[in-house]
């Protein structure tokens, strides 16, 4: 009971005979994107999955030519096009009567940005996709520039100064398309992840997973840390994780508990944050609202800050 | 059989239609589209069919579309779509993706000038654009051959020799727009001219991954492998006209197509609808007593060197007449053929319609009246409205 | 990705000489792992010669990799202008950033004599008649780089502080490094440089024919190609990642601080755990390899393992004492005596707690021992001192029936002096004194002799033996457990009413805090910075002056040293029971004998006669007597087999509060016992406190420094690699890439990050 809640997770009887992503991938040490895959593949069990991934780290990780890094068929597309190619995909196992889960993995250039357009219309068709963007709020790929998932204060290899804007709400863009299902999930919190991976595969119609995605190259932490960023991000309010219901109902999955603390320690410990010496204080007003929105939403009172 | 009422646009939907209802026994059909004049109406026309075991996703843009018929074409359906211009330019990341990834996909091209400044009408420049990506490219000139192109496209597209994607072009309007009797063909005949697609590599239950990162002596050799397929789908082509002949009855058009141009001393080379014009112009300048005949390039890529070369042999003067322009060099087409002359034989550019421009008998009079006397040829000429 | 620029652009040349000995062009080749800052080397590289008035182009050689993998990066130097854009297949200098990229691929095409510098922890040593065609630097960068923060603890960045040995080895002054790497921002990095540059050790070319000729890269033959289209086969990979790593996990214990604060040396996190995992029975079978009287220690224990445990500032400690009262209450479980290679005969003189550890220790490990015992029964302050209300008479008798289950001879009714101690030392191989504290502290004042004052200790001793009824106000004085007991006690016999005077604050009284809650919850009110300084009475006692007590400066102790005052005041009170703790009293000890380190002296004649518990220690509670008892219990073992020396400690290390990781648990606050209502218990002698209802709380323990296999690690291993396996988990390190999150996510510091060394 006092275990973290991991029984009968990982190692199991329904256990793939194959990892999602096998070891011998050439991601970096303590990838947030790694730790998904992992998740992933307990939550998939023994479900018949086909990943679609446009350009990103996931699609040079793939592995050269002829190797396969992951454990099932996959198929690599252009930046832009993750979503189209994933309703391709979708609409050919659905004409043929197959349960497979069409699993688009793609990061948050191809997310944000980029690949926003056939995004949005795969969202707005509802095609049977699950879409999960690893957001680790950079072009990872190309070593780390700025995106519009970059949080205010960051540094990128093309943005001296820190950024200066918030990072877009890509959660809220996809909830206002009324989609069946899109949550967050904190990779820290293992349980929470899992299970809403699951909730995510098996639902029909387009699914959303957004993961804060650890990256200690272009964050400049350190690799072990990574999961406990995640935490602190949760806890301090900064990443909200929470499901949507068909773009309407909004239930909040953990309770963060605003401590400043948790942010500012948050922050010193991702070099990324140094050179604008963003704080705690600089990013409260604005998580304030932001939580204040999602109390509204979830229909939840609003919960006073604990004082510290 | 039946023969209908049809535009170019709607024969290539048609075409489509057919093709992906021959594939129900198979994994299917799935086209991804997206509108753009002059294309809209193929896309519009195949939209309204029913398909058994087939979806039409209505995309956001062109660069989707292709994304679409890439993640179909790769879970093993026969794939479809069709586009024009800006449309085509904005897909053609995705043609080429598709054409690294040797999927067969179907693209029916409704050729319009890039913009902008915007012009909604025919010039080749849009398809030649995307010329050396790996696709196959076909030029037609009326709407039975864009019909039959396109269940040709499909056979030779999936052939296990060939598996690349094919575009089959239409001039917009011209000849997307134009309305003839089309023989459209029997379903229970498509189905005897296209076996079930079969992509090789298409993504199954084994984990393998389509389009990992090659180091360069991969992509060397697949390179070298791509381009081995096209110079033979000439030979594999033939193979396709037997098979439609005697399946369908009527033979489709060669790779080139010539006309009068055996006993011609002077010989006309175009593509696509210009290719009409030019035979009519032919017969007309046969009838003045000129030894002049004409050549239709119908398959562009691969360039079909030995057929141009044969027609090319003997020939005085040859006039090239493009609709498109490589700018800084000339005509693409001319570009790419004047080497295939004999020495000594004067192959002299024309650059005609390009914008939309309407190109009557009266332009190619013209061109022969400017050929005729020259000894050596010059730089590319315009051929300016009559 | 081959991306190539012309590095070096930093304005003015350098004035500095050429050093002696390179020929032009000269190619230099970095090898390194992404991450470690390859292509910033030899860009580095280009930036000094360029600062020579050399031309210089430097190119990296990317792969598809991220972090970890093998990067090439190229430099090329020459006088005149460089029109080539190849990759250096022949290179002069070759520099090798991370030792484990060693192979025929990196001596490739090296030009004969070439300089190589390897980056590696192992001397120059090592490389006897290897690399005997190169003139050979090595240094451990790794280990410098770390040392100076460069990096992180997993991708430790090395360029900069290689370059260092590299200027050595090039002959010029560290110096010039200052400017190319203040034009690349790195000055920071120079300190490392300088400590390479000192570090580093060379070797001159020993044969310049070299080992094995080399191969060209050229000669390689390409693998043959599939076709696309000819691809659906599933093709595993194939690199080994772990080779990327410089560090490793492993799974190591620490020890938690319970079972460090146990007096006993109980393994308490190891008898909690096995509750929960496997119940009662087999957690009483850890707790009896320490500790002969759980039934007893888990009612009136002080647990020192609460104190430390590293719950209590999370959500409250672990409820150890009640875990160990539920398993002693719910097992039968006997020890089983081992056999003695060689058996002892061994003498334990008092049957308390030190002698009743030390007779079972020696007993368990298949010795004879006789206790002799004063008393009419075994248990010493457990049996008279402790009242049944918190130590029923059964709770002890259990413990002691396990006890005497072993092969104990014992003699209650004997009561020894110094020459029947001596006599032992004949009759016995060894002897081992446990009597306990000696008599009980009085107090010198006036009215002290008056009937009603009485020892503390003494009306315990009269409670447990029959009924003894008081009336009226009762006064206790002291601040220990006795203090409490007597008070509570006082109250069961019929007092109105009870106050307890301590001469020191709450916080500074010894006594467990529960025991202080409990009693104030029954009525016992505390009379805090008061001390008697008369009684008065007619034959009885019938009132005490008290005088108030300030705290002065602090005592050795730490605790503050009380002063008394000239104010006092007045309480009436019908009985005074004086609990002020005992004295130690060694009238047995022969008198030319003499007690140094727990063992008897006869001038420089060390005897076989040994002391333990309070007599020796003087630390006052059972667990401290239970500990010390079997700590002399083995070192008499020890000593009898001639072994020298004290028990190896074993200590890996504390955890620390900071060691745990607390997101991973839930808030959930202890389980509490269940106590009788103080209306009831105050009343009665039955035991108060019912203790735990179930065993549950032993899931609360953190299990602080050893896995639980609660899975974590391998849940949270971004690349896979953990799989359980037998009773624990494997690594596999061909893959680990070290990034250490098993052992940052590990809850309970179960597992440690070490530097790879081979």
């Amino acid at each position: 009971m006092n275990e973290p809640m991991l029984g009968g997770m990982a190692q199991t009887a329904l256990d793939r005979a194959l990892p999602l992503l096998r070891p011998g991938n050439t991601n970096c040490g303590g990838c947030g994107m790694s730790s998904l895959l992992q998740m992933l593949g307990h939550a998939a069990a023994d479900r018949t999955l086909q990943f679609v991934m446009p350009a990103s780290c996931a699609a040079v990780c793939g592995g050269v030519f002829p190797l396969s890094t992951f454990g099932v068929p996959t198929l690599m597309t252009t930046f832009a096009s993750g979503a189209a190619a994933a309703s391709g995909a979708a609409a050919v196992a659905q004409l043929n009567g197959e349960d497979t889960r069409v699993v688009c993995l793609a990061g948050d250039g191809g997310t944000y940005d980029i690949g926003i357009a056939s995004l949005s219309a795969a969202a707005e068709r509802n095609e049977d996709i699950l879409y999960i963007c690893y957001d680790n709020e950079i072009y990872g790929n190309t070593g780390g520039q700025r995106s519009s998932a970059t949080p205010a204060g960051a540094i990128a290899t093309n943005l001296r100064q820190g950024k200066q804007q918030p990072k877009k709400d890509i959660l809220a863009i996809i909830a206002a398309h009324r989609v069946p299902y899109a949550a967050s999930i904190s990779l820290a919190h293992a349980d929470d992840a899992v299970r809403k991976m699951r909730v995510a595969l098996d639902l029909r119609g387009f699914r959303f997973l957004l993961a804060l995605s650890p990256c200690p190259t272009g964050w400049k932490s350190e690799p072990a840390l990574g999961m406990e960023l995640v935490r602190l991000a949760v806890r301090s309010g900064l990443f909200p994780v929470l499901e949507i219901f068909d773009g309407r109902r909004h239930v909040i999955n953990i309770e963060p508990d605003f401590s400043d603390e948790a942010l500012d320690m948050y922050l010193s410990l991702q070099r990324r944050f140094q050179r604008s010496g963003i704080t705690a204080a600089d990013l409260r007003p604005d998580l304030d609202q932001l939580w204040q929105n999602l109390r509204a939403l979830s229909g939840r009172i609003v919960p006073a800050r604990r004082s510290s | 059989m039946s023969a209908q009422l049809l535009s170019a646009n709607h024969g290539a939907a048609m075409a489509a239609t057919l093709a992906g209802r021959a594939n129900r026994e198979g994994r299917g059909f799935c086209g991804g589209v997206y509108p753009i004049t002059p294309s809209t109406e193929c896309m519009e026309f195949l939209c309204l069919q029913e398909i058994e075991k087939g979806r039409v996703v209505r995309t956001e843009s062109e660069h989707s579309a292709m994304g679409v018929c890439i993640g179909a074409s790769a879970s093993g359906a026969r794939a479809f779509t069709a586009t024009s211009s800006n449309g085509l330019a904005y897909m053609a990341e995705n043609c080429m993706a598709a054409a690294n990834l040797r999927l067969p996909v179907v693209l029916a091209v409704a050729n319009r000038t890039l913009g902008p400044p915007w012009n909604l009408w025919a010039d080749h420049g849009d398809a030649l654009m995307l010329r050396d990506l790996g696709l196959l490219q076909f030029f037609c000139a009326d709407n039975q051959e864009v019909f039959d192109t396109v269940l040709c496209a499909f056979r030779l597209a999936e052939d296990p020799e060939v598996m690349m994607p094919a575009m089959v072009c239409m001039d917009g309007f011209i000849l997307s727009h134009s309305v003839t009797m089309t023989e459209i063909s029997d379903q229970e005949q498509v189905d005897r001219f296209l076996p079930l697609t079969t992509i090789p590599h298409q993504l199954g239950h084994t984990p393998h991954t389509l389009g990992q990162i090659e180091v360069p002596h991969q992509t060397e050799m697949h390179r070298q492998q791509h381009h081995a397929a096209m110079l033979g789908v000439p030979r594999v082509y033939e193979g396709v006209q037997d098979s439609f002949e005697a399946i369908f009855g009527r033979r489709p058009a060669d790779a080139v197509q010539a006309y009068r141009a055996d006993d011609a001393e002077t010989l006309i080379v175009s593509m696509g609808t210009i290719g009409a014009t030019v035979e009519r112009a032919v017969t007309m300048l046969r009838a003045q007593g000129h030894r002049v005949g004409a050549l239709r390039v119908r398959m562009f890529r691969p360039l079909p060197v030995a057929a141009i070369r044969k027609s090319f042999a003997g020939k005085k003067r040859i006039a090239v007449i493009d609709r498109n322009i490589s700018l800084g060099l000339g005509g693409i087409l001319w570009g790419e053929v004047r080497a295939l002359a004999e020495p000594g034989t004067v192959v002299q550019n024309y650059l005609a319609g390009i914008g939309g421009g309407d190109v009557r008998p009266e332009h190619i009079v013209s061109v022969l009246a400017d050929l005729l006397p020259r000894q050596v040829a010059g730089l590319p000429e315009m051929v300016e409205a009559v | 990705m081959n991306h190539q620029s012309h590095a070096g652009n930093t304005g003015q040349a350098h004035t500095n000489v050429l050093p002696v000995g390179l020929s032009f062009p000269l190619e230099v080749r970095v090898h390194g792992r992404g991450g470690q800052g390859g292509v910033t080397c030899a860009k580095l590289i280009a930036t000094l010669y360029s600062q020579m008035g050399l031309q210089v182009q430097t190119f990296g050689d990317y792969g598809s990799e991220r972090s970890g993998a093998p990067v090439q990066a190229y430099t090329r130097v020459d006088r005149v202008a460089i029109a080539n854009r190849n990759k250096v297949y022949r290179a002069d200098h070759l520099i090798v950033l991370d030792r484990s990229l060693m192979g025929p691929q990196v001596l490739s095409g090296a030009a004969p004599g070439a300089l190589l510098l390897l980056n590696t922890g192992a001397g120059l040593d090592s490389y006897a008649g290897r690399y005997t065609n190169c003139r050979l630097g090595t240094v451990d960068a790794t280990a410098i780089a770390r040392e100076h923060g460069i990096g992180s603890n997993a991708v430790v960045i090395v360029n900069t502080t290689i370059l260092g040995a590299y200027a050595r080895l090039l002959g010029v002054p560290l110096a010039v490094l200052e400017t190319a790497y203040a034009s690349l921002g790195l000055s920071d990095d120079l300190a490392a440089a300088q400590h390479a540059y000192d570090a580093v050790q060379v070797r001159d070319v020993i044969r310049p024919a070299g080992d094995a000729p080399t191969t060209s890269v050229l000669s390689a033959e390409m693998p043959a190609v599939g076709p696309l289209t000819g691809h659906n086969v599933d093709c595993p990979p194939t690199l080994m990642t772990g080779a990327w790593s410089s560090q490793t996990p492993s799974y190591q214990d620490h020890d938690a601080p319970c079972n460090l604060a146990c007096p006993a040396g109980n393994d308490v996190v190891g008898f909690v755990q096995a509750l929960g995992r496997d119940g009662a029975e087999a957690a009483l079978a850890i707790l009896l390899r320490t500790q002969p009287l759980p039934s007893v220690c888990g009612r009136v224990c002080p647990a020192p393992c609460m104190q430390s445990c590293n719950r209590k500032s999370f959500d409250g400690a672990v409820n150890i004492r009640s875990l160990e009262r539920w398993i002693a209450d719910h097992s039968d479980l006997r020890p089983v005596q081992q056999a003695a290679e060689r058996r002892r005969r061994i003498a334990v003189v008092g049957g308390g707690p030190a002698g009743l550890s030390a007779a079972y220790q020696l007993a368990l490990h298949g010795h004879g021992v006789a206790i002799y015992e004063a008393g009419p029964a075994l248990g010493g302050v457990l049996r008279s001192g402790i009242p049944a209300f918190r130590l029923p008479r059964e709770a002890l008798q259990r413990d002691l029936d396990r006890i005497l289950a072993l092969d104990i001879d014992v003699h209650c009714n004997s009561r020894l002096g110094s020459d029947d101690l001596r006599r032992l030392g004949d009759d016995y191989d060894a002897t081992i004194v446990c009597i306990g504290f000696g008599p009980a502290f009085g107090l010198s004042i006036p009215g002290a002799e008056l009937d009603g004052v009485e020892q503390g200790l003494a009306f315990l001793e009269r409670v447990k033996c029959g009924p003894v009824s008081l009336q009226g106000q009762v006064l206790v004085v002291g601040g220990g457990n006795t203090a409490i007991d007597c008070a509570r006690s006082a109250l069961r016999c019929g007092a109105t009413a009870v106050k307890l005077v301590y001469r020191r604050g709450r916080e500074d009284m010894p006594a467990i805090d529960e025991e202080i809650e409990d009693a104030e919850s029954e009525g016992v009110r505390l009379a805090l910075y008061r001390q008697p300084v008369a009684f008065a009475g007619n034959g009885n006692v019938s009132s005490a002056l008290l005088a108030e007590v300030e705290a002065g400066a602090p005592d050795a102790s730490g605790r503050r040293r009380p002063v008394v005052t000239q104010r006092a005041s007045s309480v009436t009170c019908d009985k005074v029971l004086l609990a002020l703790g005992q004295g130690q009293d060694m009238d047995l000890l022969p008198s030319d004998w003499e007690i140094r380190k727990d063992r008897a002296w006869r001038g420089d004649q060390a005897e076989q006669t040994w002391f333990a518990g309070d007599c020796a220690s003087g630390d006052g509670t059972v667990t401290h007597a239970i500990g010390n008892g079997r700590r002399v219990a083995l070192a008499v073992l020890r000593s009898l087999n001639g072994e020298a020396g004290e028990l190896p400690s074993g200590a890996t290390g504390t955890v620390a509060p900071a060691q745990i990781r607390f997101s991973h648990f839930e808030v959930t606050p202890p389980h509490r016992d269940k106590q009788i209502s103080p209306s009831a218990r105050r009343v009665s002698f039955e035991e108060s406190n019912l203790g735990l209802s179930g065993p549950e709380e032993a899931g609360r323990c953190f299990s602080c420094g050893h896995c639980t296999q609660c899975d974590t690690c391998l849940l949270y291993c971004p690349d896979g690699v953990i799989r359980r396996s037998g009773d624990g988990y494997r690594i596999d390190v061909n893959y680990c890439k070290g990034c250490g999150m098993c052992v940052a996510e590990c809850p309970r510091s179960a597992m440690e990050m070490h530097e790879k060394t081979t």
